[in-house]
């Protein structure tokens, strides 16, 4: 017996082995999608709702794990990116429509994060002409001239830095009863602020920039479809991170600011709100969570659309490549963190305006995405035994449906709003 | 036989109107399809879509195919709907936008237009246009486009690629491509090759890897991670992959080898001739880091009393199937190293002279169970080009070659260069 617990011990850690070798495209999207705008709608719905909103968070979570999953299993059985996927089954007009809109959308959210990591350093005392060269430097350079594994590990341990929040919604010493009560009943109310406020959390959670990078790092690390199970894995681990961090958002802000009645615009100031609050720490962590989050998205996202533009266009691409090998490549990548820096430091530009765009133009691709990408995954000459169950496609379509529907509420209401 | 167009890019036909023998309007053009020729692959019909039906139309039936007319010599209620058998070829449906190689650059690449013309009477397949311009004349922008860039003094280049110089990857198409280009794809630089190889998918790579032949097939193998070779070696024929190994270094085959499961390593060694398998089997059986699983069982061994002349016109026969040819071992009746001469102190020597007075003594070794570290010391403090390996009774069993421990030599970032999937 002893021997066969062993052989058991030691094929469970194999598996192991093989699970951490695959681990990362999904654990790095998931957490990318917690970006500036991410913490700044959960600290936006803590503040405003108290724990009004968490159970949200659930069917939030469940939606991003199914169409990340799609996304993976197109990149394992496929071995292409969207972008090459687009191109070839959909032509040369559908991609530069999708792609001029993948474009614009991602450089304003890419001035979005570097907006984020100014912030958070100024929390810090850091000016914004000090921090955005230095800063722009090193996402620079942790691409082109890391290697894919030097680059994904040091992703996956940003995205480890993400757990501060956790420690942030402890420090705040929740009710902890009164939460789970108000996630199993909660008091859903139909009015215009609850309701946009919902509107807002699933349109920030899931963006197209997720499933562009997922399946192209997928593609790009090279996963065989043997090791699709452990992809999957990683998905759903990468999608409930998201979801628990969000949590803790949530939930510090919740705790402190929501029953002092304190109104917060966006996540700096709500890392300042939590100071009287909660303390200096509390702050502090908060302050070093919108740092980090923005600085993972503001890597994340020019690379996704260099990935993608190159795919789409038949460039050579890969994080592994020089310069000299790809050079559209990495001259897009470098591109997005010179204006997405950039930007920043004009004095006057106006951020506010260009973040209503970037989440206009992300309503308007995010349906146009999940329609392509479930066509392509019902696609039998692509996907071969790999397409969508029955009970997925109903599961799927269902999830597909309500994004696009909240994301088309939630453009007509940011154009009322506007 | 059809009126044509001596020249026309794909793009500049697709979906017009295709017209009847009393120019009624049948339906508009949908593909095109094409089968293997030789030199291009020629022009074989046309696929016309109205509406819910599909007419397959043979080209002979074609009457005018240029850029203003496309007719064909029957009647729209003639016709009967027919779709295209699957096996079909067809450019729009499985050649624009997918990704070719293209071998003259070595990389892959994408297809925006394809270049008919006239060859010898039969319109045929003649570039892919992987540009800009290609993109902008698929849009309808190429004239705008060419302004835009004349008014920055610049002209809009034309980017394409011969039939001879390129490769499918999709393996439908692949099959067209093989014939004509095989040599070609032959030409490329292993790792060049293996880049390529590493960077499509599994079922493409699958489609190239058949299209080449035993011997580039090996070189090209060489050049990929280890974990990617048995991948690759895991998807091919048994027969296929005994003659790839057999062409391949046997350290080389024997690492492949040894990340395979044991039992389809075993099953491939017994489909391999004899004396490879030996040699493979050998090397199998040491540690992968030390010198014995580094070494290669091929190497150039003289007895001590031989002539020069009689060295050079052995070494001439050998030589064809030993990796180095730099160093010559003088070895005893029992295989025991006991000098060593260099190509040069050969070629310099007098053709009379014997071995034994002009080699070089005593001859630096390695033990079979050395750590590749060592043997990579060993190498760079003797400067040598390749480091002779013995066993426990000083018998020689292989040498290790400096390419064999130059990667762990490299700082780690450099050392991607084997290419991952």
């Amino acid at each position: 017996m002893a021997v066969l617990e062993r052989i058991r011990s030691f094929i469970e850690r194999r598996r192991f082995l093989t699970f951490l070798a695959v681990m990362g495209p999904g654990l790095i999207a998931g957490n990318a999608g917690n970006d500036a705008g991410g913490i700044a709608t959960y600290s936006i719905v803590g503040a405003r709702e108290g724990y009004g909103l968490l159970w949200a968070l659930i069917l939030n979570t469940v939606a991003l794990a199914v169409v990340q999953e799609m996304s993976a299993r197109m990149g394992v059985v496929t071995g292409k990116g969207f972008g090459d996927l687009v191109r070839e089954r959909f032509g040369v007009r559908v991609t530069l429509l999708v792609m001029s809109l993948f474009i614009f959308a991602n450089l304003t959210v890419t001035i979005a994060e570097f907006a984020g990591i100014a912030a958070a350093l100024e929390l810090f005392g850091v000016h914004r002409y000090i921090s955005m060269p230095v800063v722009a430097i090193i996402v620079w350079f942790v691409v082109v001239k890391g290697n894919f594994k030097q680059v994904e590990r040091f992703l996956i341990a940003i995205s480890m830095v993400y757990l501060t929040y956790v420690v942030s919604g402890f420090l705040a010493n929740p009710p902890w009863l009164e939460v789970a009560r108000q996630i199993v009943m909660p008091r859903i109310r139909m009015d215009g602020g609850y309701i946009l406020l919902f509107i807002t959390m699933v349109g920030t959670t899931i963006t197209p920039y997720m499933q562009f990078y997922l399946q192209s790092a997928i593609v790009d690390k090279g996963v065989r479809v043997e090791e699709y199970k452990y992809t999957r894995m990683d998905v759903y681990a990468g999608s409930f991170m998201t979801g628990f961090i969000a949590f803790f958002i949530i939930l510090a802000t919740g705790t402190t600011l929501h029953p002092a009645g304190i109104e917060v615009h966006t996540a700096e100031e709500a890392a300042q709100a939590l100071r009287p609050l909660a303390g200096e720490f509390a702050s502090q962590l908060f302050a070093i969570g919108l740092l980090n989050a923005s600085f993972l998205a503001a890597l994340v996202l020019p690379l996704a659309t260099a990935y993608g533009l190159a795919e789409a266009f038949g460039w050579e691409s890969g994080i592994n490549r020089t310069f000299r090998e790809a050079p559209q490549f990495l001259g897009i990548y470098t591109l997005f963190i010179v204006i997405g820096a950039g930007v920043i430091t004009i004095p006057g530009a106006p951020l506010i305006k260009i973040m209503f765009l970037s989440q206009t133009v992300n309503g308007v691709l995010l349906p146009a995405v999940l329609v392509i990408m479930l066509r392509l995954v019902n696609d039998k000459e692509l996907m071969g035994e790999y397409v969508n169950s029955r009970r997925m496609n109903i599961i799927t379509w269902i999830t597909v449906v309500v994004i696009i529907l909240l994301a088309v509420a939630m453009l007509a209401t940011s154009f009322l709003d506007g | 036989m059809p009126f044509f167009a001596s020249e026309l890019f794909v793009s500049e036909v697709y979906r017009k109107p295709v017209l009847d023998q009393t120019g009624e309007v049948i339906g508009r053009l949908r593909d095109i399809t094409v089968s293997m020729g030789e030199p291009y692959p020629a022009i074989s019909g046309l696929v016309i879509a109205s509406g819910r039906n599909i007419y397959t139309i043979p080209w002979e039936s074609v009457n005018l195919f240029n850029r203003r007319v496309i007719s064909i010599n029957a009647l729209r209620h003639n016709l009967v709907p027919s779709s295209p058998s699957a096996s079909y070829i067809m450019i729009f449906r499985d050649m624009l936008d997918k990704q070719i190689v293209d071998i003259d650059g070595a990389k892959l690449v994408r297809v925006n237009d394809l270049r008919l013309a006239d060859v010898k009477g039969s319109l045929c397949l003649v570039a892919a246009d992987i540009g800009l311009r290609g993109i902008l004349r698929r849009l309808g922008l190429e004239a705008q486009g060419e302004r835009l860039f004349s008014l920055f003094r610049m002209k809009l280049p034309h980017k394409l690629i011969g039939w001879h110089y390129l490769q499918a990857v999709e393996p439908k198409v692949a099959r067209l491509t093989l014939t004509v280009s095989r040599q070609k794809v032959s030409q490329m630089h292993p790792a060049d090759l293996a880049e390529i190889i590493s960077e499509v998918s599994s079922k493409e790579r699958a489609a190239l890897f058949g299209s080449l032949d035993v011997e580039t097939a090996a070189e090209a193998l060489h050049e990929l991670e280890p974990s990617v070779q048995a991948d690759i070696i895991d998807d091919m024929t048994r027969e296929r992959a005994s003659d790839i190994l057999e062409q391949m270094p046997p350290d080389e085959a024997a690492d492949v080898l040894g990340d395979l499961p044991k039992e389809k390593a075993d099953e491939l060694i017994k489909l391999m001739e004899k004396e490879e398998a030996e040699d493979v089997q050998e090397l199998l059986e040491h540690e992968e880091d030390t010198a014995g699983g580094l070494m290669t069982t091929e190497y150039l061994a003289f007895p001590p009393d031989i002539t020069v002349e009689d060295a050079i016109k052995e070494l001439r026969l050998e030589a064809p199937d030993v990796e180095t040819i730099y160093y010559l071992y003088v070895v005893d009746d029992n295989e025991r190293p006991v000098g060593v001469l260099s190509l040069k102190n050969l070629i310099l020597a007098r053709p009379p002279d014997m071995l034994k007075d002009i080699m070089k003594t005593p001859v630096k070794t390695i033990p079979l169970d050395a750590d590749k570290d060592d043997v990579a010391e060993f190498i760079s403090k003797y400067n040598l080009l390749a480091a002779p390996v013995v066993d426990e009774n000083n018998v020689l069993r292989g040498i290790v070659t400096v390419d064999d421990v130059v990667d762990f030599l490299m700082p780690p970032a450099s050392r991607k260069k084997r290419r991952r999937l």
